[in-house]
């Protein structure tokens, strides 16, 4: 809402916010974030989705109408928009490990376990595995409009407890995050659904990556302190804070790296993930946000006629509310995951199935019935506003035709607009019949895929890092 | 080497800017740095480390020379002391409770938590620093205009209900100060909020020529004998309810004598600021004039309407005032020209405009106090205050 008014107001339309009194901190470091401190907003007061007419009613006209009419008559003393911190290279600390970790800990640059004290010289380390410049910047990232660098990537990557050659596997996911295709400015939205790094190429060995049992387990330093960085850079350099910016209603822990079985997926002829978003370097990372997954196991048979219906039936039950981001809310934006353990994709391959035309079978098969469709988005959630029908939306041109192949409420509708939405990995246990699938938010953390550069002697320095 | 973990207790608004870097450009223009040298200057985080020998005197030194004190020595806000004060609040430490004007610092529950412990509050004190705090944030009680105005106004406090009894919040000898931990740290907490989220700086934001004491703490309770209903259930409170009146007020007028001294004073020391603006003031009744006048009949409501009617100032002496030639004659409400005709201006529009509060000790030698107010809306504004389910046995758990 607080963006839809910046947007407004950057027009030359005045404007004031309704916002959920829950969510009043979060409007303010939105706008200010967005380099409008100022922007007026009027407080409705509880949350309106649980209120009754009469209710919401009589707290619009005692608290809300005031408030509205202040935002759009009172000036306010335009705030400079420069917030003073320390800067890059200054020691804001000199102490024990403890004092340093409780030190961090309380200025709420730590996530609350034990963080590696970021040096100049631990930072120094992780510099010499990139070819860039310290100073160099990657983009500005809401809702702190801090810029991220290249310098603050290895800060956090040393305090994350990285290993100083993971380095130009976190430069690729800063890229990932300040590239506006991904909407890093969503992360605080309430739905908490956590951003799922996929990291795919020969870095996976290099590094000593999991991609076997237990990929999405903690206990593989490379996976875990990945992951780790991931969120403690949305904390510092972001700024989502829980309490204040982050307003996940759960939210759940960070996600420990997903990497691909390269050798599988070269075996079967299938291409990485990373390749079907199109990136052909050799080594990439993804980053996507999911609400949440849920395993799928023993997936018994030996065909794929006999796999495929548990399969889709697993991606159709994975997605609830989602389904705005298929149609309504943000159409086509919906692109669950499914992981497929190696045994199952070596399975469907060897019967003949391409990737493409799993992702097919998988569309066909994955459906659920329309007025169901409806009421997840409209009815009890009210997340596409008016109750709009399939039939609706398609006419408004807002769906894809498939949505309406008929008036019948009954008829089976896809979860996603289309096959090449279903994205698939393979990773996990080799000899174990299980799968994974991911619901997706849209939108709101779109797939972004970035190529990982190494640096010019990157053999060299890893054999180094190797030996040490 | 001792070692204190300090929260920072200045402001920071919502787009993130501390309130100390305006400050610092206002005390630069206005040659005040002698009093502040470190002014703008401390790290920009949640949490300091100060280390020493004498980490208090470390951390007074510093705060002080940043401009975050009274003047008076401050309890170091250690992450500790401000956990045992958010212990008696059922908020969450980063709600924000408003900004508070004129600079907009955002009065978090942490923040106003550091400012009390600095104060020296105790921790059961902290829920009627926080009923204090929403009372500043009213509207009505324009902190703007307390904060940067010439007059020397200061906000009032008036505990009332059993945590008033409880803690306690002295009504009886020196209710006015000193003496008291309560009234002397309640109101001094809001004082340091007022200085150090709202950036109420003396010479630099704030522009009352001479201050006045009330500006330390200004904080008393209203005797539990009184003959009369309490000011809270006065204003339509329960009994068993705690809470905080605030009134913005000029310096306390000593009157010794009975009701009509009392009027008298009313009129003579009324503020024609108070009455440009229809202002509410407050007197504070004598235990024995009160007792004396309740025997005979009188409710507060019949010496309301007595100080109304004595209390007025000679229509000549207003025509005379400097405030009657600098400002334009239809700014003077009607209910003041209507008066003048007659001769004799009231002190305020109207008897139900006088708070009266019985305080003090019991003497044969009766001794009031008269606050004029200053400002404008009109404001009388109460609180409730939050108290904890079990606080009546946490504060007898309480050492003594």
């Amino acid at each position: 809402m607080v963006r839809a008014s910046a947007a407004a107001e950057g027009a030359g339309v005045p404007s004031v916010s309704l916002v959920c009194e829950g969510f009043l901190g979060q409007a303010a470091s939105t706008a200010a974030g967005l380099g409008m401190p100022d922007l007026p907003t009027a407080a409705v007061p509880g949350h309106v989705d649980v209120q009754s007419p009469e209710e919401l009613r009589r707290n619009v006209l005692t608290v809300t109408v005031d408030a509205v009419i202040r935002g759009l008559t009172e000036s306010r003393p335009r705030a400079s928009g420069s917030v003073a911190e320390p800067e890059a290279r200054d020691i804001v600390l000199e102490g024990t490990f403890d004092e340093v970790n409780r030190f961090f800990y309380e200025n709420e640059w730590s996530d609350g376990l034990p963080i590696v004290p970021p040096t100049r010289e631990r930072v120094a380390e992780f510099l010499r595995f990139t070819d860039r410049a310290p100073d160099e910047a990657l983009g500005v990232l809401l809702p702190d409009r801090r810029q991220a660098t290249i310098w603050n990537v290895a800060v956090n990557g040393v305090m994350a407890g990285c290993r100083p050659e993971y380095m130009p596997v976190l430069v690729a996911l800063v890229e990932a995050m300040a590239d506006p295709h991904y909407g890093v400015e969503h992360s605080g939205n309430t739905p908490g659904a956590e951003t799922l790094i996929v990291l795919d190429g020969p870095i996976v060995k290099e590094l000593g990556f999991n991609y076997q049992q237990g990929a999405l387990r903690d206990g593989f330093h490379a996976n875990t302190t990945v992951g780790r960085f991931w969120r403690l850079y949305l904390r510092n350099v972001a700024g989502f804070l829980p309490h204040k910016t982050d307003k996940g209603t759960f939210g759940n822990t960070w996600r420990v790296v997903l990497a691909e079985n390269d050798e599988v997926l070269h075996r079967i002829g299938w291409p990485s993930i990373a390749y079907d978003q199109g990136v052909t370097a050799p080594n990439a990372v993804t980053i996507s946000r999911f609400t949440g997954g849920g395993v799928i196991v023993s997936v018994f048979g030996s065909t794929p006629e006999q796999m495929l219906p548990y399969l889709a039936d697993a991606l159709a039950r994975q997605v609830g509310w989602e389904l705005c981001f298929t149609v309504g809310l943000a159409t086509g934006t919906q692109k669950p995951l499914l992981i497929l353990s190696p045994i199952l994709a070596e399975t469907l391959a060897r019967a003949g199935l391409t990737k493409q035309a799993l992702q097919r079978e998988l569309y066909r098969r994955a459906r659920i019935p329309a007025w169901k469709f409806e009421r997840l988005i409209g009815e009890w959630t009210n997340l596409v506003p008016g109750r709009p029908t399939l039939l609706d939306l398609v006419r408004a041109g807002k769906a894809p035709a498939v949505f309406a192949e008929s008036e019948d409420p009954d008829r089976p509708v896809p979860v996603v607009c289309e096959p090449g939405d279903i994205m698939i990995a393979v990773s996990g246990d080799p000899l174990r019949t299980n799968a994974y699938c991911f619901a997706h938010n849209g939108m709101l953390g779109f797939p972004t895929t970035k190529p990982v550069a190494l640096p010019r002697d990157w053999s060299r320095l890893l054999r180094e890092a190797r030996s040490r | 080497m001792d070692a204190l973990w300090v929260l920072l207790p200045t402001g920071q608004r919502a787009s993130g800017e501390w309130i100390d870097d305006t400050l610092r450009e206002r005390v630069r223009e206005k040659g005040l740095l002698a009093r502040t040298p470190l002014v703008g200057q401390f790290p920009r985080q949640r949490v300091e480390l100060v280390r020493g020998a004498d980490p208090v005197a470390a951390v007074n030194t510093l705060f002080y020379r940043r401009g975050w004190t009274d003047g008076l020595p401050i309890v170091p806000p250690t992450l500790g002391s401000v956990e045992a004060m958010l212990g008696w609040s059922p908020r969450a430490r980063h709600d924000v409770l408003g900004e508070v004007e004129p600079l907009r610092g955002l009065a978090t529950v942490e923040k106003v938590a550091a400012n009390a412990v600095m104060a020296g509050c105790r921790p059961e004190h902290f829920p009627v620093v926080l009923a204090a705090v929403e009372g500043i944030l009213d509207p009505a009680f324009n902190a703007r205009g307390v904060q940067t105005t010439d007059e020397n106004v200061a906000p009032l406090l008036i505990v009332n209900g059993p945590i008033s009894q409880a803690l306690p919040v002295n009504a009886d000898w020196g209710a006015l100060g000193p003496g008291w931990q309560a009234n002397a740290t309640i109101g001094r907490a809001l004082r340091l909020v007022m200085n150090n989220l709202g950036g109420g700086w003396p010479g630099a934001v704030s522009f009352a020529g001479l201050g006045q004491p009330g500006r330390y703490t200004l904080c008393l309770a209203e005797r539990a004998d009184s003959p009369w209903p309490p000011l809270h259930v006065e204003l339509g409170y329960r009994p068993e309810q705690s809470t905080v009146t605030l009134l913005r007020a000029e310096t306390a007028i000593n009157v010794t004598g009975g009701l009509d001294e009392l009027a008298s004073v009313v009129g003579s020391a009324a503020s024609l600021f108070s009455i440009l603006h229809s202002g509410k003031v407050a007197v504070v009744l004598a235990p024995f004039v009160a007792r004396r006048l309740a025997a005979e009949g009188w409710t507060k409501d019949d010496v309301r309407r007595h100080l109304h009617a004595g209390g007025r100032l000679p229509a000549e002496t207003w025509r005379r005032s400097w405030l009657y030639s600098a400002v334009d004659a239809r700014q003077w409400p009607a209910w003041v020209h209507a008066a003048a005709v007659e001769g004799w201006i009231p002190a305020v529009s109207e008897p139900a405009d006088i708070t009266v509060v019985v305080a003090g000790a019991d003497l044969a030698i009766p001794q009031h106090a008269y606050f004029p107010s200053w400002g404008h809306p009109p404001c009388r504004i109460s609180r409730e205050v939050v108290l904890p389910p079990d606080w009546r046995e946490r504060l007898a758990a309480e050492p003594a």
